[in-house]
């Protein structure tokens, strides 16, 4: 096997396995395999009629024209379930995703309040649960009608690439534009809190001063919000500098990982009352700010994030090997696609 | 130009539709010679049936899970590929399924003729 074959096997295993991910269980080997065989055989009389082996941009064409994994799979799925009121809420597409997460999500909600009902010795009554199940169901839904919203406003794009296939696809600027909106917001939020306290602690902030410890958090994560805005400048302006987008985000992730681990073990508060008769304020800003704001939960999150980045990273670092190796030549296959279809 | 291009975005779908509609009968007439699904493919955009894989695997699968096709795997060019044909069910099916084409594709000719 040539370099170019083993590198359309590795390109349309790849996509193959996008596939593979959406299809039900019981059919999916077989028709992964059906599947491929006739993608291999696109491929196959491509390179015979160009008379040399397709570049990764060519194959890449070749998927596009089968379309994104998921939807290609949704079309062997006969559950064609949906959420609608008069018009479609959640598409076909969405909503087994939707309703698998929106289950583990109730399950989780009615295990805790359980759980914690049970621990604390106080009896168990359905008003514990309405809230949190009522609010779960809307807010899952909520989120679910506004990716479907995205999905049917923004039909090309693929959605979840699979990291092979990742460096082809240019970023789509409204992708690149919402980030840059919301990270701009959280920025300036930041900005404003050494001013205004009370955008952080609300009617609590007249009691308390901020302690050592956050203006070490505070200095050390304006950097990171920067680069979350300059990535998706960078990314707005050259869409098809695809490798900015992990290399850029798992580099911050790492960093948020540090700072914020390190906030959590080295303890202390992050705000300190200004007369004595406050500490119980302080003390419950505290708890909010390293167990709830702050808390374990956002250095777990970067920490999988930089995985994940870490996962996407792989192919571009292996298609600069590859063209250090191979030398300017190996450049045929780096050519983007065409921007008008572009990676959410 | 909006109204153009939603008067072509309608005209695409219903021009979409229209073939689906005719594809079923054109995937049976087709694998009365046994066929795999890139040749099939192939054969029915010969005729000018153009049908992306999305659509034409889910069929055949669809067209196989009713009886009116048969598959079997074989190796062909040190590949294996799934060959399908026509069923004994679906031998029966296609004549009235094409004799019903037919009556319609008339029926449309008259209304066009008489308006």
């Amino acid at each position: 096997m040539d370099g170019g074959t083993e590198r359309e096997m590795e390109l349309l295993d790849s996509y193959l396995r996008a596939v593979k991910r959406y299809l039900p269980r019981g059919q999916a080997d077989d028709i992964i395999k059906e599947l491929g065989d006739d993608l291999r055989s696109q491929i196959d009389e491509k390179a015979t009629e160009l008379g040399r082996p397709l570049s990764d941009s060519e194959q890449m064409a070749i998927f596009k024209e089968n379309g994104d994994p998921m939807l290609v799979a949704r079309r062997y799925r006969q559950d064609r379930r949906s959420l609608s009121l008069g018009w479609e809420l959640i598409g076909p597409e969405l909503f087994p995703m939707y309703s698998i997460i929106l289950c583990v999500n109730l399950t989780i909600t009615v295990v805790a309040i359980a759980a914690i009902a049970l621990f604390t010795h106080t009896p168990i009554t359905i008003r514990d649960f309405y809230f949190a199940v009522v609010v779960q169901i809307l807010c899952v839904t909520l989120t679910f009608i506004i990716l479907n919203f995205i999905r049917r406003k923004f039909p090309q794009p693929w959605y979840y690439p699979p990291a092979e296939l990742a460096p082809l696809i240019p970023i789509s600027r409204w992708y690149s534009t919402s980030g840059l909106i919301l990270w701009s917001v959280v920025a300036l939020w930041w900005l404003l809190i050494p001013h205004f306290p009370r955008v952080l602690l609300g009617g609590a902030a007249a009691h308390l001063n901020f302690s050592p410890a956050w203006h070490t958090l505070y200095v050390a994560v304006l950097p990171l919000l920067l680069a979350l805005i300059s990535q998706r400048v960078i990314s707005l302006a050259r869409p098809a500098w695809t490798w900015i987008l992990p290399v850029m985000r798992l580099a911050i992730n790492i960093a948020g990982t540090l700072i914020f681990f390190l906030l959590v073990f080295k303890g202390g508060g992050l705000v300190m009352a200004n007369a004595a008769q406050y500490d119980h304020v302080a003390d419950v800003a505290n708890g909010w700010l390293m167990w709830g704001l702050f808390g374990p939960w956002l250095w777990m999150y970067t920490g999988v994030a930089a995985l994940v980045y870490a996962w996407y990273c792989v192919p571009h670092l292996r298609r600069l090997l590859r063209r250090e190796r191979m030398g300017p030549a190996a450049t045929v296959s780096d050519v983007p696609c065409e921007s008008g279809k572009e990676r959410t | 130009m909006a109204h153009g291009t939603n008067s072509d975005g309608l005209l695409e779908n219903l021009r979409l539709e229209l073939r689906r509609g005719s594809l079923v009968l054109a995937v049976l007439a087709a694998l009365r010679d046994e066929q795999y699904g890139y040749t099939l493919r192939k054969a029915l955009a010969d005729h000018g049936m153009e049908i992306d894989e999305g659509t034409l695997y889910p069929l055949l699968r669809r067209l196989e899970t009713q009886g009116l096709l048969l598959s079997e795997w074989r190796e062909e060019d040190k590949r294996n590929k799934r060959f399908y044909r026509l069923s004994p069910e679906g031998k029966q099916i296609l004549k009235p399924l094409f004799a019903e084409w037919q009556s319609i594709d008339s029926s449309l000719d008259g209304i066009f003729r008489e308006s």
